[in-house]
């Protein structure tokens, strides 16, 4: 982390990681909350997919570096050193998908706490609530596994709509903030 | 980006970074620096003359976006260095002749001498690193295409220890430092 402090701004350097199962929206997610787009069309990430996106909350100006990363076996190697330097997560599962919200506990956050050795700071999102008629994992099941893993919040989203995108990625930050002693 | 980027950097060079950005971070890594940088056009590089140039500060903007987008990230850095000197130098070549050839294809002020050079040690004087001339970035990336450099050409029980002045990377000449590569019998 980075920290500048003058009078007027302080500036920090966060870099997080977005987690999941394959096609949960991961990187939807991230085109959408920097670009406010999204590609109908599924590309698997290749390695790391990193994008900056600096944002401003009150008088606290915040640089995030997001990874959104792929989970194939060929990267076990290098895994670790993506992580380095990490502050927080963005757990995502597919409402629409029941082993995706599975691997929230028994993959993703134990990858994220493996590798992360300071205390990080993670959130829970069940993503494409757009697909209602799809929807196999109710909104209870996702607070509940919340709780169980001491997620820091929970929120669903639709990547594909917009629909609560920012407020994930500013609840994770704000979380951030606070883990450093900074109230927003 | 703030400052004087004159000069001239060969496409073998940025062919060999690339190729390290992918070897490391794979495709979407590559493609995430170059979008960082706004020099996506440059990706099929690899096609062109190996020994035609870019400008330098063309070159530049991809080593700020790598220095953005690998914050904190100093252990990716050190392994994105050693591919480096593996794709720029895949042939047999010694280090004095390494470090000639990296001076001359990437032609800017930035210069790396060897100082001192016995069988126990290399001494070297880098001048104004062009991979780390930001405020806040460690010099990682030029740390592992050194050590590299050195290890490839040392028989296997023969080990390398990196050691360099304290860096302070608040101070805007640290870019400007000594290094040792201290070579060590098993």
């Amino acid at each position: 982390m980075n920290i500048e402090e003058t009078k007027e701004l302080r500036e920090f350097v966060f870099k997080i990681t977005i987690l999941g199962d394959a096609a949960v929206g991961k990187t939807s997610l991230i085109s959408q909350f920097v670009e406010s787009s999204f590609q109908e069309d599924y590309k698997p990430t290749l390695g790391a997919n990193i994008v900056r996106k600096d944002v401003i909350l009150d008088k606290t100006r915040v640089r995030l570096i997001m990874w959104d990363l792929a989970g194939q076996e060929k990267y076990r190697v290098v895994r670790s050193m993506y992580f380095q330097g990490c502050e927080g997560a963005l757990l995502v599962y597919d409402v629409t998908r029941y082993h995706t919200l599975d691997s929230i506990n028994s993959k993703w956050l134990r990858d994220f706490k493996k590798h992360v050795r300071k205390k990080g700071a993670y959130i829970l999102i069940g993503n494409k609530i757009d697909l209602k008629d799809q929807r196999v994992i109710p909104t209870e099941r996702g607070k509940e596994l919340a709780t169980k893993i001491k997620a820091s919040h929970f929120i669903e989203t639709s990547a594909k709509l917009g629909e609560n995108i920012e407020e994930a990625f500013f609840l994770l930050v704000n979380q951030i903030l606070s883990n450093h002693g900074v109230s927003i | 980006m703030i400052g004087d980027y004159k000069g001239t950097v060969k496409n073998k060079v940025v062919v060999a970074l690339l190729q390290a950005y992918h070897d490391i971070l794979d495709y979407d890594g590559m493609k995430s620096i170059l979008r960082e940088a706004e020099m996506m056009y440059i990706k099929d590089v690899r096609d062109e003359n190996p020994n035609d140039s870019i400008d330098f500060f063309s070159f530049k903007k991809i080593i700020s976006a790598q220095n953005c987008l690998l914050y904190d990230s100093s252990d990716l850095l050190f392994e994105i260095g050693k591919k480096f000197s593996f794709y720029l130098f895949p042939f047999g070549k010694s280090f004095e002749e390494i470090i000639d050839e990296i001076n001359s294809s990437i032609i800017t002020n930035w210069r790396v001498n060897i100082i001192k050079n016995n069988e126990n040690e290399i001494i070297l004087q880098v001048h104004r690193c062009i991979f780390c001339s930001e405020i806040g970035v460690p010099c990682d990336l030029l740390k592992g295409f050194l050590v590299h450099s050195l290890q490839k050409s040392l028989p296997s029980e023969y080990r390398l220890t990196y050691e360099r002045d304290k860096e302070d990377v608040n101070d805007p000449n640290h870019n400007s430092f000594i290094a040792k590569l201290k070579i060590e019998k098993y």
